[in-house]
């Protein structure tokens, strides 16, 4: 059963074309992650998944219709798809956990002290539980990631997208922000996991797909891309990885 | 920070003294009149006191404001009158002397009795009343009559002198002005605000293509009559936009309310820009984390732009308070007797510009500076960046 698909996904900006015919399909339940070069598009195909960026032609399909109708629809498909931004981008001027309930107070109109209770418990399981009352401002890059994660989570989602989640952390950061992720491979969410950190990807991943100037380059299951890749870009790109 | 708020509270208390040790003028009613004879009653109705002054008649209301010599007659018709007073400050000559007062083009030679001032009080004591008493006789018949008058300080020649009398014996009118200053501006601001989180809106709201027709009209509109306004208030002089709405339309009838409209009208121009200043600096990954949670643009603005945007820009929109305290001086083109106006009001009674302009100058230094330093008191704590104070003027 699919969950996502796009066909024939185009992106430009102005003359420049960045996204040059995507075609994908992912599964429910299925982890994939995204890997390339810089400027490759991997950001731009994931921003498209949610029409941050609105594609130029092409089509996304989730549960095999298109939600790219109204932008009724558009909120629909966002409070359905969560995404973990490079950034973190946690409300600055709400505590962590008015950044959680705030989107399902105001999109799912549900109960505030039920969502108040909901967040305590998804905050338990990045370890963040602590720190419910503190200021964005006051945490840690890994902190705000796994507030970041928890945030996604309390919509529900079906298909969560990560952005380079761990690209802006300190490198003793990366361990937990990539457990919290691991521990929410095992729920068996959706997950498309735009990544530099390879040996995650090898690990948690049941698919890679590798881009290059915004196509798909080669895909295949981790061992196949990791241990033998076939075409010479993505070996290039691989090389850089060993050292 | 305790050194600033102290300095603000001992000048608020010293200002706020010497305002309240200001004597109050209290015109004085002369008493009731107790005789029952006609004729007598009649001398007491009529009778006329006369400054040394070209012997200018001495109305009630002059006789409350004595600074130099004056007469008594002597007699009024056939009635006989003698005087006595109590008063330091004066003292009743008990020789009669002739003076030829103007009749028309005639000249009317009357007996008097000189009074003369001693000295006069200085500005802390302020009014100090004095009682003439009358005894007025007419064949025979003696009756009594006291008429009630005041000595009044003048102003001394020297600047500090004179500028010491003005604030004290003004200082309500200055009070008085200030509140009016800081009450326009303050309201103003407050209005302002409210109507620039509208011009903001208006000002960045963007067309997306999911729109229809209908919405990307309306958001055109509202884009174009945002900036439309904005260009128009910022780009002409209050004094202007006051003159305009007062002399062109009478607008609401009462040039205080007038005033008022002007000053919200004029600072939601500024605040706007302001605010708009401050959406754009946010960080677009703010609005961007909204929508992937599904909120709308509303949500987002309300919820997560607006609400971060203000407080940053909380600093700049402070300092439109501090400015409209100076610029709401341009209010008394249209008669509005703020603190400014209240000065001017005030160099005329005595024809003394210095001193009254020196007091009203040191009083918006007070109160910008003070503004000021409260302002970045509030702003501290609340963990904002303070702003420089700039001035448009
Ligand atoms: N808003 C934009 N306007 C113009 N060009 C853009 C815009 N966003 C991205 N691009 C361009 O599109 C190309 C692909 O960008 P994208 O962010 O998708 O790359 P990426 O694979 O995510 O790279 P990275 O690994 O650096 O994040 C880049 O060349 C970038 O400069
Ligand atoms: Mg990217």
């Amino acid at each position: 059963m699919s969950i996502i698909k796009i066909h024939n996904l185009h992106k430009a900006y102005d003359q420049d074309e960045v996204l040059k015919g995507i075609n994908l399909e992912i599964k429910q339940g299925e982890i994939l992650s995204i890997i390339g070069s810089s400027g490759s598009g991997k950001s731009t195909l994931l921003r498209c998944i949610n029409y941050l960026e609105i594609p130029t032609s092409g089509e996304i399909l989730f549960h095999n219709e298109n939600f790219f109708t109204s932008p009724k629809n558009i909120q629909i498909l966002r409070s359905r798809v969560g995404m973990v931004f490079q950034s973190f981008n946690l409300f600055e001027n709400k505590n962590v956990i008015d950044n959680l309930i705030l989107a399902p107070l105001k999109i799912l109109k549900k109960n505030k002290e039920d969502l108040r209770k909901k967040a305590l418990e998804t905050l338990d399981m990045v370890g963040m539980k602590d720190f419910a009352m503190k200021m964005p401002k006051t945490l840690s890059g890994g902190q705000k990631q796994r507030v970041a994660i928890a945030r996604a989570l309390m919509m529900n989602p079906e298909v969560i997208l990560f952005d380079e989640p761990t690209s802006a952390l300190d490198p003793e950061m990366v361990g937990e922000v990539l457990d919290t992720i691991k521990s929410l491979a095992k729920t068996g969410i959706t997950m498309i996991i735009v990544t530099h950190e390879m040996s995650f990807a090898k690990e948690l991943s049941h698919r890679v797909i590798f881009m290059n100037e915004g196509i798909v380059y080669e895909e295949g299951s981790p061992n196949e891309i990791f241990q033998s890749p076939k075409l010479p870009r993505t070996k290039e790109f691989l090389k850089r990885f060993i050292n | 920070m305790l050194k600033v708020f102290k300095k603000v509270i001992t000048f608020a208390i010293l200002f706020g003294i010497i305002i309240t040790v200001i004597p109050r003028s209290n015109a004085l009613d002369n008493t009731e009149i107790q005789t029952d004879d006609p004729i007598i009653i009649d001398a007491i109705e009529n009778i006329k006191f006369y400054s040394s002054f070209n012997y200018q008649t001495l109305t009630a209301d002059r006789l409350n404001r004595i600074t130099q010599d004056f007469y008594l007659p002597a007699n009024y018709g056939d009635v006989q009158i003698t005087y006595t007073i109590d008063s330091k400050y004066l003292s009743l000559s008990q020789e009669k002397e002739t003076i030829s007062l103007r009749q028309g083009t005639d000249y009317v030679d009357q007996e008097v009795f000189k009074v003369s001032v001693k000295t006069l009080p200085n500005v802390l004591v302020g009014e100090v009343v004095f009682s003439i008493h009358a005894s007025l006789s007419y064949n025979n018949n003696i009756d009594y009559h006291t008429f009630q008058g005041q000595v009044i300080p003048v102003i001394p020649d020297d600047f500090l002198g004179g500028s010491l009398y003005t604030l004290v014996r003004y200082g309500k009118m200055f009070l008085e002005g200030a509140l009016l200053t800081i009450g326009i501006s303050l309201l103003g601001t407050i209005i302002g605000f409210i109507l620039a989180l509208l011009l903001a809106t208006g000002k960045i709201i963007k067309t997306t293509e999911l729109d229809n027709k209908f919405q990307k009209t309306l958001k055109i509109f509202m884009n174009k009559l945002s900036s439309i306004y904005i260009t128009i208030f910022r780009g002409t002089p209050m004094i202007v936009q006051a003159s305009f709405f007062w002399y062109g339309f009478g607008l609401f009838g009462d040039p205080l309310l007038c005033g008022l409209f002007v000053v919200s009208l004029n600072t939601a121009a500024y605040i706007a820009e302001i605010i708009r200043g401050g959406v754009e600096s946010i960080d677009k990954g703010q609005s961007e984390a909204a929508y992937a949670l599904g909120l709308n643009y509303t949500q987002s603005l309300l919820f997560i732009i607006f609400p971060q945007a203000i407080k940053n820009s909380m600093p700049a929109i402070g300092n439109e308070f501090v400015i409209n305290i100076k610029d709401t001086a341009v209010l008394s083109v249209i008669g509005i007797f703020e603190l400014f106006n209240q000065a001017t009001k005030i160099t005329g009674i005595h024809y003394r510009q210095l001193e009254a302009y020196a007091i009203v100058a040191l009083i918006y230094l007070f109160l910008t500076y003070s503004t000021t330093s409260i302002l970045k008191l509030v702003e501290k704590r609340m963990g904002m960046k303070p702003l420089e104070l700039t001035s448009s003027n």
